[in-house]
């Protein structure tokens, strides 16, 4: 009998065949499943994105204590917003409120604005209401719901630090134009968004 | 068997994925090792067990709110023990909301309000833990390594939190606090989706 030089790869294509793990329909049930679904969402929406980093840019922008204020009143605020979602509660013009926040927050930055403490902190939370209620409304009913909970508050963490870590530019005057460009340009792509909610 | 064949084998079982589940903490580990790690791997176990060491981390006091939760705790891993069933998931959830808020908050209850919530966390989170094993003995050690692992859990993170003096530490605590609220509220509220 002559030995085939494909046995060898046979068998491991073979062998890993027969390990796999089966494809589920809803990668949301269990634990990585949940979280890593969760974690992702907030990054699937540019709108999102841009908003969470222009909260860091501002927060970083204003200084202390609105630095750390405005990181701790947005998670908050948002989860009351997806209180609503989940509960299917009407919210008009959300999709509006998103992109605006995009342009308002990235024009505070762009302009330096510096609005006392609880006007900022009122602003952001009005905000993160209507990415609350649509991250809310967005929620599979499959996922594990506190691995995909945690997940993604944790993303929406995530961008706020990066938005921080960049507006701690502002430290030096070339940063400070960086940031404040980075504001226009996070107010703009804000103007994109509501060209295509409206 | 070729080197280059043994590699592949290799890596084929290594990118073979395993299911994950989500209430038993590692398929395959039961007694009291499952028990150990139930309270650090069940996600809602996870966040107030954390929620509950930095609240308690965060007070001058951390003796009695610790002592009251290990007693709350096993009169509450004994009850199950007895079969006693009680739908708590909710509880523990809004307890676990108002500790990260208060965490957040940066505030400092009456101490009676942090006894409750500690009371509260300890019953709920053994009432919440019912063995997944076969014969009796199994489910008891199962218990017991739920009891340990769930007051080691609490007591390390509350040391942990008791050295985060620094201004920015403690933002970093508060955010924490923060998120772990942000994250109980949304799941309270699926649950009456």
């Amino acid at each position: 009998m002559v030995r085939s030089q494909y046995l060898p790869t046979g068998l491991l294509v073979v062998l890993a065949s027969v390990s796999a793990a089966p494809a589920f329909a809803h990668t949301g049930d269990g634990l990585s499943g949940g979280f890593i679904g969760g974690f992702g969402h907030p990054f699937f929406g540019l709108d999102h994105v841009a908003a969470m980093v222009a909260v860091g840019l501002w927060g970083a922008f204003l200084g202390p204590p609105a630095i750390w204020l405005l990181p701790i009143v947005f998670p908050l605020v948002m989860a009351s917003g997806g209180v609503l979602g989940i509960l299917g509660v009407p919210l008009p013009g959300v999709e509006i409120g998103i992109a605006a926040s995009a342009i308002v927050l990235g024009l505070m930055v762009a302009l330096a604005v510096r609005p006392p403490l609880a006007i900022a902190a009122v602003l952001v939370g009005a905000f993160a209401i209507f990415h609350g209620y649509s991250h809310g409304a967005e929620l599979p009913p499959g996922a594990d719901a506190v691995a995909f909970s945690v997940g993604f508050v944790v993303a929406t963490g995530l961008l706020h630090l990066a938005g921080i870590s960049f507006g701690l530019l502002a430290r030096w005057p070339a940063g400070r134009i960086a940031v404040r460009a980075a504001g226009g340009a996070i107010a703009l792509a804000g103007v994109v968004f509501l060209s295509a909610a409206v | 068997m070729s080197g280059f064949f043994r590699v592949g084998l290799a890596a084929a079982f290594l990118f073979r994925a395993d299911p994950a589940f989500a209430h038993l903490p590692i398929e395959g580990v039961g007694g009291f090792y499952g028990g150990l790690l139930h309270p650090i791997l069940v996600p809602a176990h996870t966040l107030s067990v954390v929620a509950l060491g930095l609240f308690i981390g965060r007070q001058r006091e951390r003796r009695i709110p610790s002592s009251i939760f290990a007693v709350a705790l096993i009169a509450g891993l004994i009850a199950i023990a007895r079969a006693v069933e009680a739908p708590v998931g909710n509880v523990m959830l809004a307890n676990t909301a108002l500790l990260g808020g208060l965490v957040a908050m940066a505030w400092a209850p009456p101490q009676p309000l942090g006894w409750l919530l500690a009371a509260v966390a300890g019953a709920t989170l053994a009432l919440d833990s019912p063995p997944q094993a076969i014969t009796i003995a199994e489910a008891n050690l199962m218990l017991a390594g739920t009891a340990l692992g769930a007051c080691l859990a609490v007591a390390i993170v509350s040391a942990i939190t008791s050295y985060l003096t620094t201004a920015w530490q403690q933002i970093a605590v508060r955010v924490l606090g923060s998120w772990i609220a942000a994250s109980a509220i949304l799941v309270f509220a699926m649950s009456w989706r």
